[in-house]
């Protein structure tokens, strides 16, 4: 028969923590909101850049540049995975991990050799306690990403691509669905697919607007300006997509633990209503046997 | 009532400025460029600096923006500046823009030309001289 204190103990204890979650709950549910207006507030400056873009690549027509250059060779991927700081978000972690560590073994089965770039706390530690250093590591940006973030974590494999020292890259991140769904996304960030070139270009001469543009100092430079801009806004996405969803994680993730913690505490409670009126009925037994035994 | 411009002047973080205008100036690559209503299409890159938007029919009715560089669109009488990073030049904190420039300064001669990183240095000194030099203008 457990003991009545020792129930009561458990009782105050998971109360505490439902306290916890159910905070945790909330303050996720309010940083959702902040963390969906900017990636609202970024759509205007990405929709004027494929704008851009779609011009561009109709009157630099075949121009080549490294970025949209696919190597023959694959001797070296980057994959840059996008994590959180902290814990406490359910899969939302482990997702990216997994997702990250899949495509490295893939690539390494075909004889390339896979570095990291890692953000957030979660895959630093990972990778550190796995002896892979990354190539670059960033904490304290995964809240609150800004874009000079992911100009910075462009500018570290943007020169090594065009240099033909990478081959590929990618960035794993957890797409923000709706609220209650992330899902864990792979993209391939470098080569630029050519597909982006012409759908881009495919969609201003569908919205009707073929005006001849000038282009200063020529559509070349500005192609070869736009690109790596194009690379740092997909980068700049993903951190704001991952933001969102680890606070959607994060709310899932505490909300049921919050409903585990009341479930807890119904069958805690009836336990001990259970302990107490059986430690009476033994009382009562004992002063009834205790009175009849003296009657005899 | 004259012809008129649409001006946006965007970063990837937000909308910094929208309105209708009567001119535009900002600082291309191999100079300035000034856009008036009916001006051609046109797709530009732009260098750190001062972009210059007229809103009324007097001289004195303009403002100033500090941007660190990007691309600025013309069609139809609608203007988009692309940039990194923009101000206004009410919005600029110019002590931190004289720290950041004075800095810039110390890495680039400790550095010296021609490395990777003096690339980078030259558009951040750029990009707080414009800020400080837009600032000036703020009344």
């Amino acid at each position: 028969m457990p003991n009545l204190r020792d129930i009561k103990q458990r009782i105050v204890s998971v109360h505490s923590t439902r306290q916890i979650t159910r905070t945790m709950e909330m303050v996720a549910t309010a940083k959702i909101k902040k963390a969906q207006e900017r990636i609202e507030a970024a759509r205007p400056y990405a929709m004027s850049m494929m704008e851009v873009l779609g011009n561009v690549a109709r009157f630099a027509k075949g121009a080549s540049h490294p970025l949209l250059l696919k190597h023959e060779k694959r001797e070296r991927v980057v994959v840059i995975a996008c994590t959180s700081d902290r814990g406490l978000a359910g899969a939302f972690n482990s997702n990216i991990i997994r997702l990250a560590e899949d495509v490295a073994r893939d690539e390494r089965a075909a004889g390339a050799q896979v570095d990291f770039v890692t953000v957030g706390k979660k895959a630093i530690s990972y990778f550190r306690y796995r002896g892979v250093e990354p190539i670059a590591v960033y904490r304290d940006i995964s809240d609150k990403p800004t874009f000079a973030d992911a100009k910075s974590i462009a500018a570290h494999v943007i020169p090594g691509y065009s240099a033909d020292d990478i081959d590929a890259v990618y960035i794993v991140f957890n797409r923000f669905k709706n609220v209650a769904e992330q899902k864990p996304e792979i993209h391939q960030l470098l080569p630029i697919e050519q597909a982006v070139m012409s759908e881009a270009s495919q969609d201003v001469a569908a919205s009707g607007v073929s005006a001849e543009y000038m282009f200063e100092p020529s559509p070349e430079s500005v192609l070869e300006l736009l690109l790596p801009t194009y690379v740092e806004t997909l980068i700049y996405r993903a951190l704001m997509e991952s933001a969102a969803s680890e606070q959607g994680a994060r709310r899932t993730a505490m909300k049921s633990a919050t409903d585990n913690a009341s479930d807890m505490i119904t069958t805690l409670t009836r336990s001990y209503n259970r302990a107490r009126q059986a430690s009476i009925t033994q009382e009562i037994a004992e002063i009834v046997g205790g009175a009849a035994a003296l009657e005899e | 009532m004259e012809r008129s411009l649409i001006c946006e002047i965007v970063t990837p973080e937000r909308i910094v400025y929208t309105n209708e205008v009567r001119m535009v100036v900002a600082p291309t690559i191999d100079g300035e460029i000034g856009i008036l209503p009916l001006h051609a299409p046109l797709v530009s890159a732009l260098r750190p600096g001062e972009v210059r938007v007229r809103y009324g029919d007097n001289d004195s009715e303009v403002e100033w923006f500090a941007v660190s560089g990007g691309y600025i669109q013309v069609h139809e009488d609608k203007v988009i500046v692309l940039a990194d990073h923009a101000l206004g030049s009410s919005q600029i904190d110019v002590e931190r823009a004289r720290q950041a420039l004075a800095h810039a300064q110390a890495r680039m001669a400790e550095v010296g030309d021609g490395t990777d990183e003096s690339g980078e240095l030259a558009n951040e000194l750029k990009w707080a001289e414009a800020q400080v030099a837009v600032a000036g203008k703020h009344r």
